[in-house]
């Protein structure tokens, strides 16, 4: 059984991860408005109150891209509340990282340049190479065994902990850092995916429409809001967690991962399913076994629809039982950290026994026949087990199951 | 005509580290900055200077820097008074 001993955050609603989730039991939203007037659509979204000076000099913030600075603070994070003792293989230690696309502001600010007759910035490929931040942190933590990264767009840092996972239990490594990284908000990403016509819509001059902008599973809910952070767990091996008496915050129980082929970026529920299926068959567990889905629920017009189906599919009888949130309400896609920052949520949520509600969706889709948590009944006493789901584009599905200490 | 000075103003502003905290004769590599660091440190000083140097000068302390950056000044200024001589 892998044990997750550390917890690591830069994310919208801050970086201690207890006071992230109280934020999200409360229905706070972190997302607001981004570059009134610079872009041709009011464009929302949720971002870190960042402060790269705690962790860099700003000699050592040549080449490094806000994607790796947020990447290297949260898994510093992650390392120093996993408090591990010294001396450790160092190459007995592997970093896995999911980001989707890398350094946005290293490259747009180098096409920017370079387009206006300028000089692009010489470090300006390893500022926005997808595998710096991986890079960063392995340099910053000395961890010298497999150091990857997973461009698997959502479902990138969901499949960098589960292939985590399988290392760790394929003895391969005997400390896994893994998650994920995505600071995208720069205005030529959001453009692209404003023109992608899958961002919500709303009225930039209606105070707190940005805010609620994101509405997962909602009658009118009408795409998502992007995010940036960084998430990082630290895994082990449970035996080695309990003879160094580490802290342990909930357990790694299964993950599974599957690819539609079918459609680039449209979802498909036998896809999902699959991944969910596969993760609880690694689980050994039962769908009735499961209370607590945090869904990948981007609150796009078909997303909701097809994961409602996927959950359906394998829960069958169940699916009454096990209550459904996506907190993407409330920090935004953090695409490639989507997975990691979501997967802290559901360990939380499993350790103080509360579901952050689904927010946004007081008219729910009649079509989504899910058991949505509401915001006046977050309690779930004895809560077991919980999924966390992640469905990228590409067709590629990651499912993570958790259980408690 | 020396550089130095501009280029420890340039230091101070750009990485907070005061010139009595760099020895110009002392390795940059051994004060942190590392060879990315002077290469993004480079394209700000030819920037700055208005001056092109080689992608990799061979320097390790301030005071060569300084040195090559006076050598291309000079350089600069004079192919400018020849071009302004052949004007007149």
């Amino acid at each position: 059984m892998i044990a997750v001993t550390g917890l690591g955050l830069q994310s919208p609603h801050g970086e201690d991860p207890q006071a992230v989730f109280e934020a999200l039991c409360r229905g706070e939203s972190a997302v607001h408005e981004v570059f009134a007037g610079e872009l041709p659509r009011p464009a929302a979204a949720a971002t870190v109150a960042f402060d790269e000076t705690r962790w860099f000099t700003k000699l050592q913030l040549a080449g490094v891209d806000r994607v790796s600075q947020l990447a290297v603070a949260a898994a510093d994070l992650a390392m120093r509340d996993a408090a591990l003792p010294e001396g450790s293989d160092p190459a007995r230690i592997g970093v896995f990282v999911g980001c989707g696309m890398g350094g946005g502001a290293a490259i747009e600010h180098a096409y920017r340049a370079g387009m206006a007759g300028g000089r692009v910035p010489p470090l300006t490929i390893p500022a926005f190479m997808p595998n710096a931040p991986a890079a960063h942190v392995a340099m910053r933590h000395r961890a010298q065994g497999p150091v990857l990264s997973y461009a698997v767009a959502c479902a990138s840092s969901a499949v960098a902990i589960g292939e985590a996972l399988h290392a760790l239990n394929r003895g391969e490594i005997d400390l896994a850092l893994a998650g994920g990284s995505e600071a995208l908000i720069v205005p030529g990403v959001v453009a692209a995916w404003q023109a992608m016509q899958t961002l919500a819509d709303f009225a930039p001059d209606t105070p707190g429409a940005a805010a609620r902008a994101c509405r997962p599973f909602a009658a009118d809910r009408c795409g998502f809001v992007l995010g940036e952070g960084a998430a990082f767990l630290v895994l082990e091996r449970e035996a080695q967690a309990r003879t160094r008496g580490a802290r342990v915050h909930g357990r790694l129980l299964g993950y599974g991962t599957s690819c539609d082929a079918a459609h680039l970026t449209k979802p498909d529920a036998a896809g999902q399913a699959r991944a969910l299926a596969a993760a609880l068959h690694m689980a050994g567990l039962q769908p009735r076994d499961v209370g607590y889905c945090n869904a990948h629920g981007t609150a796009t017009r078909i997303g909701d629809l097809v994961e409602a189906q996927a959950l359906a599919a394998v829960w069958g009888s169940a699916l009454p039982h096990l209550r459904v949130s996506s907190t993407k309400a409330l920090h935004g896609h953090l695409l490639g950290a989507a997975g990691a920052l979501e997967a802290i949520v559901t360990l939380l949520a499993l350790q103080q026994q509360r579901l952050p509600p689904n927010m946004h969706g007081d008219a729910a889709e009649p079509q989504c026949a899910l058991n949505l948590v509401r915001a006046a009944d977050i309690a779930a006493p004895g809560l077991q087990a919980a999924v966390s789901s992640s469905f990228a584009f590409g067709g590629t599905n990651a499912v993570l199951v958790f259980g408690p200490a | 005509m020396s550089s130095l000075a501009e280029l420890q103003e340039l230091i101070e502003r750009k990485y907070g580290i005061a010139p009595a905290q760099l020895d110009p004769q002392g390795s940059m590599r051994g004060s942190g900055i590392d060879s990315l660091a002077l290469v993004e440190f480079i394209f700000e000083v030819e920037e700055r200077f208005g001056i092109t140097l080689q992608s990799n000068p061979d320097v390790d302390t301030l005071a060569e820097l300084a040195q090559l950056i006076d050598e291309q000044r000079a350089a600069k200024a004079a192919s400018g008074a020849t071009n302004a001589a052949s004007e007149a």
